[in-house]
């Protein structure tokens, strides 16, 4: 029989070509704006993708392209590029495809950026969107419109934690010749393939748990390479000539991965928010142990949740892990290794006892990020989530008391004791 | 481009420029249960050099109406009704594994337009086992994962290669996924079925070269070994670190033996 690396092996190799001159093992940042030609012919081959190959850092770069490649590799994508942030890679992977006048849906529960792009700034240029909600699939097949040309969501919802049902909403975009992105930031393709359930592209943030140790800025769009683009003539940018490359058809010469070679000629030359490739080193150093992190990250998060639902300061506990959770059950289906290592919940005495409890905590983090190796915490409903309004906040499930808990890789028992300071603080709260 | 064979609808990507009968031509052909994305960058290569660049997706794979053909005769046949409604002239093939038994086949049965033949990671037949056969028959994905596992060499594995954020090893699964059902099961049984090989080459009159993958497992040494002793005077090159996907694991290097070839051998004017 054939074998196939593994996950863990290709967290450490895929991609990268140990380097032919000096034999470095780590994967050498190509700190270069750019790259000499042998020849003309060689130059002009590139410029006019005859073939592969470096020509300027803002449209592909060595070091980049291994991290892409591993990304690509790790979800069983057919291509995949880097982004300068995860919205980046967003906003690339929706203008590749949508234009003036087209249509998203889009799941209610999402990052507080998604909601806003979606809201706010993709109708400024003639883009809209509906939202559904993630728990009723029906409601994203009803919000389907002739001029629906995506639908979106994120698997582990941010900040409710509701799971998409990732096959159903599938079926409601291949029923409808309609691709289905999935912002994959919170499971990584470790704890879950949204491609092996029929989704068609996926984002990361790859700032979170990807590279895992808050050191680097980074978004990744990987092309599933299993959506029928020529099947209609509703995708014209992957299927029609574009003038600006000779008139080049990204689904004739690039088949599985025209999406993403579209992202590249397009959105990475006329645009530009390209990966630095110091960022793309630190992501994969990352990546390298992403497995490990992963499976101590759930570890630590199943404690915290034992911890949290007998706490007495505890109004309430959120994560998918739990049998009272609504996605329970989606859960167990898409995530076996486990839910993320999200959790929200509620502090007793409500908006001032959560900031009294988040200003005395001192191991963990006070911040506006997720999926870090050390653990944060945050109050959404006046951070990441401040600028949505209030029908939307109830729309994502924030409530004033939730506290987003991101929970990282130190000793369980260490982030229980800090947490026993924040809850005595929030408890003076309430007695006062 | 779309066209009718025989009043079926056929694909062929022409590399980013209109076909142009007035030019020297090259056709590129894909092995089983592959289609003309397998050639994206070779094609797009010679259009923008000259050449009217023809990669036709054999019935029933990507765009191309089905059934799927079912021996390698026939798909020398259909090659040269699609040469003769274009007019084609001047014409070098470059074909890939299952490609190359019918490029023989057309080349033994339709010499006369004939200018050269590139054939890539092939023998003089092609057996298939029974549990690829009885697979793709019966579980088109795990035949499908057999070809990708045993047709890519190391690059293709580790998910290198020369072009910027591409999985050769994804990017293959998903391009034999878009084939009819039983695309690749009918392509499979005509490989396995062709054995008029030997003569076929044997009675080619053009310029042959013959591209070797040093680790390719499914066109072994000892295959491609005897389709150049049977073949006169062809040019040879190794490439001792790919597997059976030369095109895709060393495109760079495969192209520049190409252009090369066919450069000299059916030059524009």
């Amino acid at each position: 029989m054939s074998h196939f690396h593994h996950f863990d092996t290709l967290a450490l190799h895929a991609g990268q070509t140990v380097d032919g001159e000096f034999g470095a093992r780590a994967a050498p940042i190509y700190q270069t704006t750019s790259y000499v030609f042998p020849d003309t012919d060689t130059a002009s081959s590139i410029f006019n993708l005859e073939r592969g190959g470096h020509a300027y850092s803002r449209i592909t770069n060595p070091t980049v392209a291994v991290l892409e490649q591993r990304i690509a590799a790790l979800e069983g994508g057919s291509a995949a590029v880097c982004t300068s942030s995860g919205m980046a890679a967003t906003f690339c992977a929706i203008t590749a495809i949508l234009s003036q006048g087209d249509h998203i849906v889009a799941s209610s529960q999402m990052y507080g950026g998604n909601i806003s792009l979606m809201k706010n700034t993709l109708p400024r240029f003639g883009i809209t969107a509906s939202f559904f909600d993630p728990t009723d699939i029906e409601s994203c097949r009803n919000a389907i419109q002739d001029n629906t040309k995506l639908i979106y969501g994120e698997l582990i919802g941010n900040p409710g934690l509701d799971i998409l049902d990732l096959e159903g909403i599938a079926k409601i975009g291949a029923d409808n010749h309609i691709p289905f992105m999935v912002d994959a930031t919170f499971n990584t393709p470790y704890l879950c393939r949204c491609f092996d359930y029929g989704a068609n592209m996926t984002i990361h943030s790859v700032t979170k748990w990807m590279g895992g140790h808050g050191t680097a800025i980074g978004g990744v769009v990987v092309d599933g390479g299993n959506f029928d683009w020529g099947a209609s003539d509703k995708y014209p940018t992957i299927t029609d000539p574009y003038a600006p490359f000779s008139g080049i058809n990204f689904l004739e010469e690039f088949g599985p991965s025209a999406f993403a070679t579209r992202i590249r000629a397009e959105a990475m030359r006329d645009i530009g928010p390209c990966m630095a490739p110091m960022s793309a080193f630190l992501l994969l150093q990352g990546i390298e142990t992403l497995s490990m992190r992963m499976d101590r990250h759930i570890s630590n998060t199943m404690a915290m949740l034992e911890y949290l639902t007998n706490h007495d300061q505890v109004v309430w506990v959120n994560h998918p892990s739990l049998s009272t959770h609504s996605s329970y059950a989606m859960a167990k289906k898409y995530l076996p290794r486990g839910a993320g290592s999200i959790v929200s919940f509620g502090v007793k005495g409500g908006r001032d006892a959560g900031k009294a409890f988040i200003e005395n905590t001192e191991l963990a983090s006070h911040l506006a990020n997720v999926g870090d190796a050390k653990t944060l915490v945050i109050h959404p409903a006046t951070t990441t989530h401040s600028r949505i309004d209030a029908d939307a906040l109830v729309a994502a499930g924030i409530t004033e008391d939730m506290v987003r808990l991101s929970v990282g890789l130190e000793d369980v028992a260490d982030i229980k004791a800090d947490f026993e300071n924040g809850f005595r603080a929030a408890q003076r709260i309430v007695g006062a | 481009m779309y066209f009718d064979v025989n009043g079926k609808k056929a694909f062929a990507s022409t590399g980013g420029k209109p076909f142009d009968n007035s030019l020297p031509v090259v056709i590129f052909l894909h092995g089983s249960g592959l289609d003309h994305a397998f050639w994206g960058l070779h094609s797009r290569f010679f259009a923008f050099r000259g050449y009217a660049v023809l990669v036709p997706a054999l019935p029933g794979h990507a765009h191309s109406e089905g059934p799927a053909l079912t021996s390698i005769e026939t798909m020398a046949d259909w090659l040269n009704d699609i040469v003769e409604s274009l007019d084609a002239k001047d014409i070098s093939i470059v074909a890939h594994s299952q490609g190359c038994l019918t490029a023989i086949e057309f080349a033994s049965r339709y010499p006369e337009r004939l200018r050269s033949i590139s054939l890539i990671a092939s023998g003089l037949a092609t057996p298939v086992n029974d549990a690829l056969l009885d697979a793709a028959d019966n579980d088109p994905d795990a035949a499908i994962d057999m070809m990708v596992g045993w047709g890519f060499g190391p690059v293709g594995h580790f998910h290198q290669g020369a072009i910027p954020g591409i999985s050769m090893v994804a990017g293959g699964r998903k391009l034999m996924r878009r084939n009819a059902p039983n695309g690749l099961a009918t392509d499979l049984r005509a490989c396995n079925a062709y054995a008029n090989g030997k003569q076929a080459a044997q009675a080619i009159a053009c310029p042959v070269q013959v591209l070797v993958g040093g680790k390719d497992r499914m066109a072994r040494s000892k295959a491609s070994t005897e389709l150049i002793e049977h073949l006169a005077n062809p040019a040879v090159s190794h490439f001792p670190d790919c597997g059976h996907m030369i095109p895709i694991e060393a495109p760079n290097q495969c192209r520049s033996q190409l252009k090369d070839f066919i450069f000299l051998n059916n030059p524009t004017s």
